[in-house]
């Protein structure tokens, strides 16, 4: 068995015996597992407020407006899940991070690791692979519960568009976690500190989260928490118009509005879109790596004790 | 009790955070975070106003002699803010909570103050005093940040009566933010591993601030269209109450969930206070107070109940740390 497979086995054993990690792990499929319940009673709720309008307009002898849900997409239901993946998913993400760089500094394991012929890279590697694989495991965890969610609300199982649609949102989503991860272990390899180390990762999704699409699109932090809710871009001042020019490069802006599309949207694909969309995400997953890769090489692993 | 040992427990926490790199960092982050909202918010108040003069001049050249007052008001380009102390300052609260219990615990400083005359409720509140000036320190900063560019930027200086309102606003979101602190005191001191009770902190955090909120929001019917439901719709004000009578069931469940989350009712106080509401804009405190009698409540028995919480984890804190 090379290294690289050795260290990964053990980061996903350590993220398994991690009561804090499974408790935020239970927190985000609990939700997952509601977002469909909420987007069902939400939506159910509102065919009647719909139709309950129509009753008091026509008694008034005002015209109906037509149904602004009659072509809202089955698939609309789990549009939760476009607040949850970067709110809890994110924080999963980062506790991920930090526990692959920080549990073995902390006990000391990786000194005992580099008195072996280990190289850098394939402890880098393993590192990535498992935190590769925890992501995907999760991410295939919320397509199963998002499925039962829709199987059970729309009584049947989703068609095959849908399915392929569903998987396309948690690939998407798991690339979107990778970025996180990569945040957590960064702030786990520049800092001596462990809370400081969560602290720094934690405002960077601060700033991803509800500090860019501010300044880019003029969204007010509790109005990230809607999946529904416009931009406020009332706004024209020249301040404004050079901070949204940021938008392409804003991750989380870029993610909402791509999973808005997979879940909401008609058929369309539309590569262009959709690579415009794709590319700022990958290529921050691919900076961030590099330069994980970069501090794992130089870093000096055979420290003392670290600070709680 | 005594006063004089408090104030020098008070005096320790706050030194000891403002030592720390964390602190520098959250508080610096906080600051940053507060201008940049302030400073959108402003940009378009000031083109608001702009219209308006504009407006003035226009009307005043026709020959218009009743020119109705601007709708423009100040305090509400402190909702950004708020809803930042409301998300980023009760992560900060926590963060300065569970730094509190570190330091003792990393440095062992509790045995040595335990040694001394020090009783349970001189530490309980000596930390809570600390803890409360550091809180104000990071408010105030945001609060003269958010003053100073609502009238650089802005264009328009808040007068006395804004001032006290924006004095009771933040002074209602350092209580808020103590009673993070306190969770986060108790978490990491019932935590043999620090770091653990960081995060279970921080998963409490996101359910009362961030996921109760915001399934209350996402269930509203009017929120399930951009720009609102009913504004789609075209239904005026009285047609939407008398419609949405008919789910007095659903809208009770709902309010029940905001209910339970202490932010929400930080959000309603703060808002009514501000004037951010339109609702409550101009009106009198008192008629605020007495209208959000029920916010304050909730948050009275939070503060009962966090502060308990506090009180037992300090306790236990001390009772273990005396015996290591």
């Amino acid at each position: 068995m090379s290294a690289t497979v050795v260290i990964a086995r053990q980061q996903l054993l350590m993220l398994a015996r991690r009561r804090t990690f499974i408790l935020m792990l239970g927190v985000l499929l609990l939700m997952t597992a509601l977002s469909g319940f909420i987007g069902w009673s939400s939506h159910a709720t509102i065919i009647r407020v719909y139709d309950e309008t129509v009753r008091t307009l026509t008694a008034a002898g005002k015209p109906a407006p037509p149904n602004p849900f009659a072509s809202k997409p089955r698939l609309a239901l789990l549009n939760n899940m476009i607040i949850y993946l970067p709110l809890i998913g994110a924080l999963v993400a980062i506790v991920i991070g930090h526990i692959s760089v920080m549990a073995d500094r902390q006990a000391g394991v990786t000194r005992a690791i580099f008195s072996r012929p280990v190289r850098r890279s394939a402890y880098f590697w393993g590192k990535l692979a498992a935190s590769a694989i925890a992501v995907a495991a999760i991410m295939v965890a919320c397509l199963v519960l998002s499925v039962i969610a829709l199987t059970l609300i729309n009584s049947g199982l989703p068609t095959a568009a849908e399915f392929v649609r569903l998987a396309l949102f948690y690939g998407l989503s798991g690339l979107y976690l990778m970025l996180f991860v990569l945040v957590g272990a960064i702030a786990a390899l520049l800092t001596r500190s462990q809370s400081m180390a969560l602290f720094v990762a934690v405002a960077a999704w601060v700033l991803v989260t509800f500090a860019t699409p501010q300044f880019t699109s003029g969204l007010r932090p509790v109005a990230s928490l809607n999946p529904v809710t416009d931009p406020v871009t009332t706004t024209n001042s020249a301040f404004f118009r050079a901070t949204s020019k940021a938008k392409p490069i804003s991750v989380g802006e870029q993610y909402k509005a791509l999973s808005s599309r997979i879940l909401t949207a008609g058929s369309r694909f539309e590569p262009a879109r959709t690579t415009r969309q794709v590319a700022p995400i990958a290529v921050f997953v691919l900076l961030l790596g590099g330069w994980t890769s970069l501090l794992v090489r130089r870093h000096d692993f055979s420290e003392g004790a670290l600070r709680d | 009790m005594t006063s004089r040992t408090i104030l020098a427990l008070a005096g320790h926490e706050y030194r000891s955070a403002v030592r720390s790199r964390v602190l520098l960092l959250l508080i610096f982050s906080m600051v940053v975070i507060t201008a940049g909202a302030i400073t959108i918010a402003s940009y378009d108040f000031r083109a608001q106003l702009a219209d308006y003069h504009a407006y003035v001049r226009d009307a005043t050249a026709a020959g218009v002699t009743t020119i109705a007052p601007p709708q423009l008001f100040p305090l509400q380009l402190l909702r950004g803010v708020l809803e930042y102390v409301q998300i980023i300052g009760a992560v900060l609260a926590i963060g300065l909570g569970y730094l509190s219990i570190a330091r003792e615990r990393t440095g062992n400083t509790l045995a040595l103050i335990m040694s001394r005359p020090v009783r349970g409720r001189d530490l309980f509140f000596g930390r809570l005093v600390g803890a409360a000036a550091l809180i104000a320190t990071v408010l105030v900063a945001a609060a003269v940040v958010s003053v100073i560019l609502i009238g650089t930027v802005g264009g328009q200086w808040l007068s006395g009566t804004e001032l006290v309102r924006l004095a009771i606003a933040f002074s209602i979101g350092i209580l808020y933010m103590l009673l993070f602190y306190a969770l986060g005191t108790w978490l990491s001191a019932r935590s043999t591993t620090l770091a653990n009770g960081l995060v279970v902190a921080l998963v409490v955090w996101l359910s009362v601030v961030l996921i109760i909120p915001q399934i209350g929001d996402t269930m509203d019917p009017d929120n399930q269209v951009p720009g609102g439901l009913f504004t789609a719709l075209q239904v005026k004000k009285p047609d939407e109450k008398k419609i949405l009578a008919n789910f007095s069931t659903y809208e009770t469940i709902r309010n029940s969930l905001e209910e339970t989350s202490l932010t929400k009712h930080y959000e309603r106080l703060s808002f009514a206070v501000t004037g951010i509401k339109d609702k409550y804009n101009g009106k009198p405190l008192s008629l605020i107070t007495d209208e959000k009698r029920g916010d304050i409540g909730w948050i009275a028995l939070y503060t009962a109940l966090l502060g308990a919480l506090m009180w037992m984890g300090l306790r236990r804190e001390s009772a273990t740390r005396r015996e290591s």
